[in-house]
């Protein structure tokens, strides 16, 4: 047994040895290489990298570049984004980091490197930043990082709801707190109603097998529900339509995604724009040699956003689309 | 060139989660306790560490923390288990639910960053060569600790617990107590490992515990087979589950450098476990016959059906003998 154990092994170790071999021959000439790391499948993240890699593409045929992206995905395995940012952490001229923990994954990775960062929504919490301040449309992280902000125009928002719904007196806002960028937003949006003297109440979930009970007692004592840009809620949103559309209770979505779900209406930002921008940025850095560390956060504004309406749920809900709203999917 | 570069990094992680898959080795071997927990206790311990360390307590008080805080959710494992008569699998899944809300509510959100840039933090994926050195150190000062500590009457009591239960009972050794303590150790263990992997990757996240079992089982199976054809001292053996530790992250690692599908990795991974998770029990089914005829023929030879358990738990016959005589 030990014999074969052994020669067992040492096939193993051959093999390992031969497909690196392999691997290392297969290596490409571009230009420029970048690394992608996305933390989990989710049509949000992916919107997200295709804009970036169409934006940068783009700039680099114009200046008639090359470039290689690899892509990798964590399938949501923060250990494993560990392993990755240190395989781009070598070698790889830019890193584009999708989601939170990839990004901190990728900035405890190299100093060197520069970093660009996109459905990140706060870079203050993400990266332990404490002189670094969101709402600044000028702020630099000083470090190899940079990026652009997925948070969303939560003041617009929240007048979304009191616009649409002027007689409700009490807002649902229904989220998971596993999620690290909802609690952030909810914050945001009760205290913008609060300001408007409008009640708002927290409904939170821990996980995917909360949200009927949750969603049922939202939709019993609200006027209104809001959900933020959470990806618990969007992967959910056919159960939460399935509970507020027989209750009659509207529901505004921080996002299309969530909107086409279970949403009436939402102000909402495009996750492929959002990696267009970007890309951009990653072109500045690799074709202008503008230093990353320099390079301010950018977010979305108001303007870049799109208000819609769910078609289906409005008529459902006898509710008239309001003026100056697209229909989703048109 | 690019492996060998990101060579340090595997084996830094490799050897961070070698110390988990101590802890589960005390639980899955020396036990024989199938431990659920762990997916819980790993982000527990990170979590302690990371809030305690973002509210400027020291580093080395935040990981003691986190080491008690593992104790705890261990000893909810076994009260559950030894009080409570539930099964040791859902004992553990129990532990691992409550722990999801628990640590929801340690850290106060999702994710929290400790970024090496801005705490000072011991070890730091920055700087994976001091990491090495510095885990280097831990893993080695943890397995003197537990070759000591199994060595004790206590020790020998945990250990003639998990390989015949009943037989130490007669013995008089309170076999509920042993399992709870055996837990304890097990899961401030892999909670310690927890709090060094927040600080290498910079952040907790409540997802990071996510599979942490199958990593540490994975860990513990190929450093049983490593080591099991070299010595079976027990402090080797420990050595060997932390070298299957760096072996399976620096095979994680090349398969991320070929660059395959990662959407396959979870299921290699688990598949890996099951086919040597597998290899004794086809052992037996298929070559112990074998052995049986070979030592009818030849009666001098060591019992053979003994010399397959035996093998598995050495050292635990000869300084159990000398615990029992004290009882």
């Amino acid at each position: 047994m030990k014999r074969i154990k052994s020669i067992a092994l040492a096939a193993c170790m051959l093999t390992a040895g031969a497909i690196s071999a392999v691997g290392l021959s297969a290596c490409s000439t571009a230009d420029y290489t970048v690394g992608i790391l996305q933390l989990v499948e989710h049509s949000a993240l992916d919107a997200a990298t295709e804009g970036f890699r169409d934006a940068l593409q783009a700039r680099m045929d114009a200046a008639g570049k090359t470039v290689k992206f690899d892509y990798q995905n964590a399938q949501n395995e923060t250990a494993a984004c560990s392993t990755i940012a240190n395989k781009f952490a070598r070698g790889y001229d830019l890193i584009l980091a999708n989601a939170t923990p990839a990004l901190q994954a990728c900035a405890n990775s190299t100093t060197s490197v520069p970093i660009l960062g996109t459905s990140v929504t706060l870079y203050s919490s993400a990266l332990g930043l404490k002189d670094f301040d969101d709402n600044d449309p000028a702020a630099t992280t000083g470090i190899n990082v940079s990026g652009t902000s997925d948070l969303a125009p939560l003041a617009d928002q929240a007048q979304m709801i009191l616009d649409l719904f002027p007689e409700a007196e009490k807002v649902g806002l229904l989220y998971c707190t596993a999620e690290s960028n909802s609690d952030y937003q909810v914050a945001q949006v009760a205290e913008y109603l609060a300001e408007k003297g409008v009640a708002s109440e927290r409904y939170s979930f821990t996980d995917s097998n909360d949200i009927s009970a949750v969603a049922m007692r939202a939709a019993s004592e609200s006027d209104v529900i809001y959900i933020p840009t959470d990806n618990t809620a969007a992967s959910n949103s056919a159960l939460i339509d399935g509970i507020c559309r027989p209750a009659g209770v509207p529901v505004i979505a921080g996002e299309e995604g969530i909107c086409s779900g279970c949403g009436v209406a939402t102000l909402s930002i495009s996750y492929y724009n959002l990696g267009v921008k970007t890309g951009g940025m990653a072109a500045d850095i690799l074709l202008d040699g503008k230093k990353v560390s320099e390079m301010p956060v950018q977010k979305i504004t108001k303007e870049e956003c799109s208000y819609l309406y769910n078609a289906e749920i409005c008529e459902d809900l006898g509710i008239t689309p309001p003026q100056g709203y697209k229909a989703i999917g048109e | 060139m690019g492996f060998l570069s990101a060579l340090p990094g595997a084996i830094a992680l490799g050897l961070i989660w070698g110390l988990m898959a101590i802890g589960v080795y005390i639980t899955y071997k020396v036990l024989d306790f199938a431990d659920l927990t762990v997916d819980g206790s790993i982000c527990t311990g990170g979590a302690v560490c990371a809030v305690l360390v973002t509210a400027g307590v020291n580093v080395w008080v935040a990981m003691l923390a986190a080491l008690l805080a593992g104790a705890a959710a261990g000893l909810l494992t076994g009260v559950f288990h030894t009080l409570m008569g539930i099964p040791a699998i859902l004992s553990g899944i129990l532990t691992q639910l409550i722990l999801w809300s628990v640590n929801l509510k340690i850290m106060g959100q999702a994710n929290l960053s400790v970024s090496a840039r801005t705490y000072g933090v011991v070890i730091s994926q920055l700087e994976a060569g001091w990491a090495i050195l510095i885990l280097f150190g831990f893993v080695s000062v943890i397995i003197g600790l537990l070759y000591w500590f199994f060595g004790t009457e206590l020790g020998c009591g945990i250990r003639a617990t998990g390989n015949n239960p009943n037989m130490s009972r007669a013995q008089g050794i309170n076999v509920g107590l042993n399992k709870i303590i055996g837990l304890m150790i097990s899961n401030a263990l892999v909670a310690l490992a927890g709090a060094l992997l927040v600080q290498y990757q910079g952040f907790a996240d409540i997802n990071m515990g996510r599979g942490a079992i199958v990593i540490g089982l994975a860990a513990v199976i190929i450093g049983e087979a490593l080591v099991n054809l070299i010595c079976r001292n027990f402090a080797v053996r420990l050595a060997g589950v932390a070298l299957g530790g760096i072996i399976y992250y620096i095979v994680y690692q090349l398969v991320i450098e070929l660059g395959m599908d990662t959407d396959l990795l979870k299921m290699l991974s688990a598949l890996v476990v099951a086919i040597f998770l597998a290899i004794p029990y086809w052992k037996k089914r298929y070559f112990s016959g074998f052995h049986r005829k070979k030592a009818a023929k030849e009666p001098p030879a060591p019992p053979p059906e003994g010399g397959e358990t035996a093998a598995q738990e050495p050292p635990a016959a000869a300084p159990l003998q000398g615990g029992q005589s004290d009882v």
